[in-house]
């Protein structure tokens, strides 16, 4: 068990700026996710993080032990990569056995640890058989079953379910997450699917260009996101995003125009007349008014899924907005609709892109 | 500018491509013809065929004939007036008091040759094999201009063998450039092809030499094929080096090493050119090997004898092909194995 801090840790490969004053606490027992999109610096702070790679300044530290210039086997981290990086000459055994034989441990220890991870990850049948005459989802069980026998202050997953197909992708998170409750271990999680991220993480950490956007819980990044970037990446489908104008205030509301789709009353931001925002409502949130107000759209596609349907609309300034909308509706490419959404769910972000004040709630779109 | 580039490029090649399709509209009518003529396997002889006369002549003929040329006598060139001897020659090669003792031998020259190469064979294959392994590790590492260094070991396999054992003896012999350097720091000079085992330590040093760098880049081709994700693992386990060596590097390795092992031992029993232009096979009978004794006795010598030099010839190929078939066998399985993955 253990909680690792990094203190202002960078990495460049030449030029190249990787990963830029990373300052982060993650927690002992906690399962905290990397998440963002590729070559954000997810799977470099990892490797940092296990002893592959060594920042270019900052420091690492586990349980207060200062570990930046420690060996990677000497941090006490298992690391299920995302290859899964087996030994394909050494039967499953042989592979789950390695680590352990390189600490001198006795026979019996290894071979009870062995049986109980077989046993925890139901891999017992296939302990004689060789990685290639695995399917993808026992290698992925092996991998992990070899972090598991080395009994880990904490573990470090690299994409672990990015070649897993989507059926067996869904039940191995819920085996993961499973995992995490039972060990009660710290285990650090990348991947650039939010969805994985939102449904695992106790803590999110979104990176962006070698920078951190955010860090909080799922429900904090999905309510309240930090900026432009985490709202769009976080959430599917993703956040729609209307530029609008501050038009004035007064009472302690300002007055956003939306384009061509209307206004809107909000609680005061912190901006000036004339102040350009951006405003985003999530796909969830809009709902279809039988009558004209709101939000007016040309819808250009519907799918009908059953269970919902998503329609893809054009404002009469040719922004795209996605609507998600329960059930079955009777609505046609090609016609106008109008969509309201509930004051209590937007967002406002200046021209800089960080969020703004919340809106107020009582205030509806005209 | 890079548009501007590619279109005068895609002219160029469209302008050097032009005869070619030329070339293919004159050949199209007839083609077509024979086609319709001979049905699609008739067309598949066509084409095998130039390639299957020139096998025909040059290895399938000469195989033949030297099969009928070591169950004659005599030491006439041409096969109509030679003598028919059966199995004689076969007989004469295995005349031996005791095979380990040349001199006892009917062909003491053959038995030399043999056990000369024997022991070659077993010491260049080791040194061969040792040295292409620690280059392609090196090489594989992250060195400074590892480029060029890949070019320097390489360099030699490009020479031709008489060029590479021309330019050793130039450096070997008693006013060669060694000796020359051993004098500069005042030590005496050795006469390095004329002391009998200098010379045959020089033979296995030129071919490993003129070699290795063919041979550590099948293994330097074996080594990137490891995915660094199973070093990386291994740091992560807290492996020492020499176990990730001995554990993962080296069972990985291990269908080129067989493919390398299969090679080097057939080039081995073939050796002869660079040797023969180092040291004549000198001194005496020292680096005296099998194919230059065939050489010798079918060609060299005042008393040649075609049919003797056959009889050895074919038990020499006899070997190549024993080893041939290994090498074959050995790469269906790793095809079958990697196809299994």
């Amino acid at each position: 068990m253990s909680a690792i801090t990094l203190t202002d840790v960078s990495r460049s490969f030449g030029q190249i700026r990787v990963l830029q004053d990373i300052d982060l606490d993650i927690r002992d027992g906690e399962l905290i996710v990397f998440v963002g999109p590729s070559g954000c610096g997810k799977s470099t702070l990892l490797r940092l993080i296990a002893g592959l790679d060594r920042p270019t300044s900052g420091s690492i530290a586990i349980d207060g032990r200062d570990v930046t210039k420690v060996a990677a086997a000497d941090r006490g981290l298992a690391m299920v990569f995302q290859s899964y990086a087996l030994y394909p000459h050494m039967s499953v055994r042989q592979n789950l056995a390695f680590g352990l034989e390189n600490a001198r441990m006795p026979r019996a220890e290894i071979d009870a640890r062995i049986a109980e991870a077989a046993r925890m990850l139901e891999i017992a049948p296939y302990l004689e058989r060789r990685p290639g005459q695995l399917s993808g989802g026992q290698r992925q069980r092996v991998a992990i079953g070899r972090a598991i026998v080395r009994n880990p202050t904490a573990f470090l997953l690299d994409e672990p379910l990015s070649n897993l197909d989507a059926e067996l992708r869904i039940s191995t998170r819920a085996e993961l997450a499973a995992l995490h409750e039972r060990l009660a271990a710290t285990m650090i999680y990348v991947t650039h699917d939010q969805i994985e991220a939102m449904t695992l993480a106790d803590r999110i950490v979104v990176l962006r260009a070698g920078r951190i956007e955010q860090v909080g819980t799922p429900l904090e990044l999905y309510n309240r996101p930090a900026n432009l970037f985490v709202a769009g990446f976080i959430g599917a489908p993703r956040m729609n995003f209307l530029p609008g104008r501050i038009a004035g205030s007064a009472d302690g509301r300002s007055t956003v125009e939306l384009g061509g789709a209307g206004t809107m009353l909000v609680e005061k931001v912190e901006a000036a007349a004339g102040d350009h925002v951006t405003l985003g409502v999530r796909p969830h949130h809009l709902r279809l008014l039988p009558a004209g107000g709101g939000v007016a759209a040309e819808v250009t596609l519907v799918e009908a899924l059953g269970s919902e349907t998503i329609l893809h609309a054009r404002t009469p300034d040719r922004q795209s907005l996605l609507a998600v909308l329960a059930g079955q509706q009777e609505v046609a490419a090609g016609e106008t609709i109008h969509l309201e959404f509930d004051p209590g769910t937007l967002h406002l972000f200046d021209s800089s892109g960080l969020r703004l004040q919340p809106l107020q709630r009582d205030s509806g779109a005209r | 500018m890079a548009n501007a580039a590619v279109g005068l490029a895609a002219r160029a090649g469209a302008i050097i491509l032009a005869p070619v399709g030329w070339l293919a509209r004159v050949l199209d009518p007839p083609l077509r013809l024979m086609q319709k003529a001979g049905g699609q396997n008739g067309m598949v002889a066509f084409f095998l065929a130039p390639n299957m006369l020139i096998f025909g002549i040059f290895v399938l003929f000469p195989l033949v004939i030297n099969i009928a040329y070591s169950m004659t006598g005599g030491s006439a060139l041409f096969l109509e007036d030679r003598v028919f001897v059966g199995a004689d020659q076969y007989r004469r090669l295995f005349t031996c008091g005791n095979y380990l003792d040349p001199g006892s031998c009917a062909e003491d020259l053959f038995w030399t040759a043999v056990w000369n190469t024997s022991t070659f064979v077993v010491f260049q294959v080791a040194l061969m094999i040792g040295v292409a392994l620690v280059t392609a590790l090196v090489l594989n590492r992250d060195i400074r201009a590892r480029s060029f260094w890949r070019a320097v070991f390489f360099f030699p396999v490009l020479l031709s063998p008489v060029v590479v054992g021309l330019i050793w003896r130039w450096i070997l012999q008693r006013e060669g450039l060694l000796n020359y350097m051993l004098h500069g720091i005042g030590l005496d000079p050795v006469v390095w092809l004329v002391e009998r085992d200098w010379a045959f330590m020089a033979a296995i040093g030129v071919s490993v030499w003129a070699h290795v760098g063919f041979y550590a880049l099948i293994l330097l081709a074996g080594l990137q094929a490891i995915p660094k994700d199973l070093y990386e693992a291994a740091e992560m386990d807290g492996t020492r080096p020499a176990r990730v060596f001995r554990r993962i590097t080296l069972p990985l390795l291990a269908p080129n090493l067989l493919v390398v092992l299969v090679l080097t031992l057939i080039r081995a029993v073939q050796i002869f050119d660079e040797v023969y232009v180092l040291t004549g096979g000198g001194p005496g009978t020292s680096t005296l090997f099998i194919t230059q004794y065939i050489y010798e006795v079918g060609f060299a010598s005042l008393l040649r004898n075609p049919g003797l030099a056959s009889a050895a010839s074919i038990l020499m190929g006899s070997v190549l092909v024993i080893l041939t078939l290994a090498q074959l066998g050995i790469a269906r399985k790793n095809e079958m194995r990697s196809k299994k993955g």
